[in-house]
């Protein structure tokens, strides 16, 4: 019963729910303003993309009469509640150790794509062309940055079975960290760091895999007929797996807690979230274009998924 | 809390461009109001949307000829309520220089009510920078008094 309780509130109050909506749009505010101080403008308030969800939920609702009608409506929810449960089950270092009995990185391979699942989804109910090319490009682009995300799993979870902990436990992966220190300063798992940082922008489209989604090409792809509070969930959706991913990159690589008192060690947690969307979403986005899908594909296939494989053989041969 | 919310969300415009057979001049001046950082609608709220269904103000320019009327009717409906027009440069409002022209029978504002103009052959950017702040007061007025809002 007691573990019931402490799921559902992870789900809707702390990790997920309330904070992970209030965090994620503020990352997304914070995303936006810096971006246009880094143009030499003023940007928008720190609160713009509430304002938007705020306006987006007293607009009129239209749905194509050709559209799957179901699955349209079904799609924005779905993929909020799939970001939801993971954010729940992200641990936040010194300060909550995840839902206990589900901390497991391969349940986290399941359910880090419902989000792009959601989109997929979405694309390919509306009937429009725009949304079936969207729909394909995002599941072309998944195919491609699983790789990297799913070989950097490996390498930590071999390099923390080596030293004796179990593997694929984000607990033990936290434990690990806490007595060796943090992985981003382990030489072996530098190349594993660098491919997870590359992966952040990729799953969320920005910058340089802003592909799905590219405005002049397919006009927001998949979101493309969407409006309303479903286009308001969509935007809930990335604010939340925009904190998720931030949280995963954060647990793998410096979970480490600052001191004892927990707001102390949250502030840190915040901290160090805001310092890796500005390096890995905003500065990427600022200083970089977009490539064609092909050339997506290959970046992630050439570079990224190597860099993670070399983590893992070195891992493999040390342990 | 929908006091709050109304007062709030004109805060939040996002823009469309419909292109009513325009001469393109003005939809120059738009892209460069738009699209490029030294205008920086972003500071109020804007955002430039490329689909219909996401827009809350709608740029109309070009005064609506003949061959593009049912296509440019049939957009403008897709884009929910509540939604606020401006008609920018002289074409929308009075034909502009196709006034009279063989392919036109009257301008946008005979089929399209029009909330505010922003005149000129094309507009400056601040121009239609000033009208999408003045749209956005009749967008207010609109959200307290109208019926259109779902609430
Ligand atoms: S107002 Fe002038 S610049 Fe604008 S579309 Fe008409 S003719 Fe072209």
């Amino acid at each position: 019963m007691s573990n019931i309780l402490e799921a559902t509130f992870a789900v809707l109050i702390f990790p997920g729910g309330a904070f992970a909506l209030a965090l994620g749009l503020f990352l997304k505010g914070v995303d936006r303003k810096v971006l246009a101080r880094l143009q030499r403008r003023v940007g928008p308030t720190l609160i713009q993309p509430l304002l938007d969800i705020l306006k987006l939920s007293i607009k009129e609702t239209l749905i194509p009469k050709t559209a799957n009608e179901l699955a349209f409506r079904m799609a924005p929810v779905l993929g909020l509640a799939g970001v939801l449960v993971t954010a729940a089950i992200m641990p936040v270092g010194g300060v909550w150790s995840g839902v206990t009995g589900l901390g497991d990185i391969l349940v986290l391979l399941y359910l880090l794509p419902i989000p792009a699942m959601a989109l997929m989804l979405a694309g390919c109910s509306s009937s429009s062309p725009y949304g079936a090319l969207g729909f394909s490009r995002e599941m072309a682009l998944m195919f491609a940055y699983e790789m990297p995300l799913i070989a950097t799993f490996l390498a930590v979870a071999v390099r923390v079975g080596g030293a004796g902990g179990s593997l694929f436990s984000l607990d033990a992966i936290m434990a690990y960290q806490f007595l060796h220190g943090p992985m981003l300063l382990d030489p072996v798992m530098i190349p594993a760091a660098l491919a997870l940082i590359i992966f952040i922008p990729g799953t969320m489209g920005s910058g340089l895999f802003d592909i799905p989604e590219a405005e002049p090409e397919v006009i927001e792809g998949p979101l493309l007929e969407y409006s309303g509070p479903l286009l308001a969930t969509f935007h809930l959706m990335s604010a939340v797996k925009l904190v998720v991913v931030l949280e995963l990159a954060v647990a793998l690589l410096w979970p480490n807690p600052l001191g004892g008192s927990v707001l102390v060690n949250l502030a840190w947690h915040v901290f160090k979230c805001l310092v890796l969307l500005l390096v890995s979403v905003t500065c990427f986005r600022a200083a970089t274009g977009r490539l064609r899908l092909d050339q997506g594909f290959a970046f992630f296939f050439k570079y990224t998924t190597p860099m993670a494989l070399v983590s893992l053989g070195l891992a493999t041969i040390l342990r | 809390m929908l006091k709050l919310i109304q007062k709030l969300v004109p805060r939040s415009p996002w823009i469309y461009r419909l292109n009513a057979g325009s001469c393109n001049g003005c939809d120059v001046e738009m892209a460069t109001t738009a699209l490029i950082p030294r205008y920086d609608v972003e500071r109020i709220g804007c955002k430039y949307c490329g689909s219909p269904r996401h827009a809350d103000l709608v740029l109309i320019s070009g005064p609506l000829n003949l061959r593009v009327r049912e296509k440019v009717l049939r957009v403008f409906n897709e884009i929910p309520h509540p939604k606020v027009t401006i008609g920018v440069g002289a074409c929308p409002a009075s034909g502009g220089c196709f006034r009279e022209g063989y392919s036109l029978e009257e301008p946008v504002d005979q089929y399209i009510p029009l909330d505010v103009i922003v005149p000129g052959c094309p507009p400056r950017p601040q121009a239609i920078i000033e009208g999408v702040v003045k749209a956005l007061d009749v967008w207010r007025k609109r959200l307290e008094e109208d019926t259109c809002c779902r609430f």
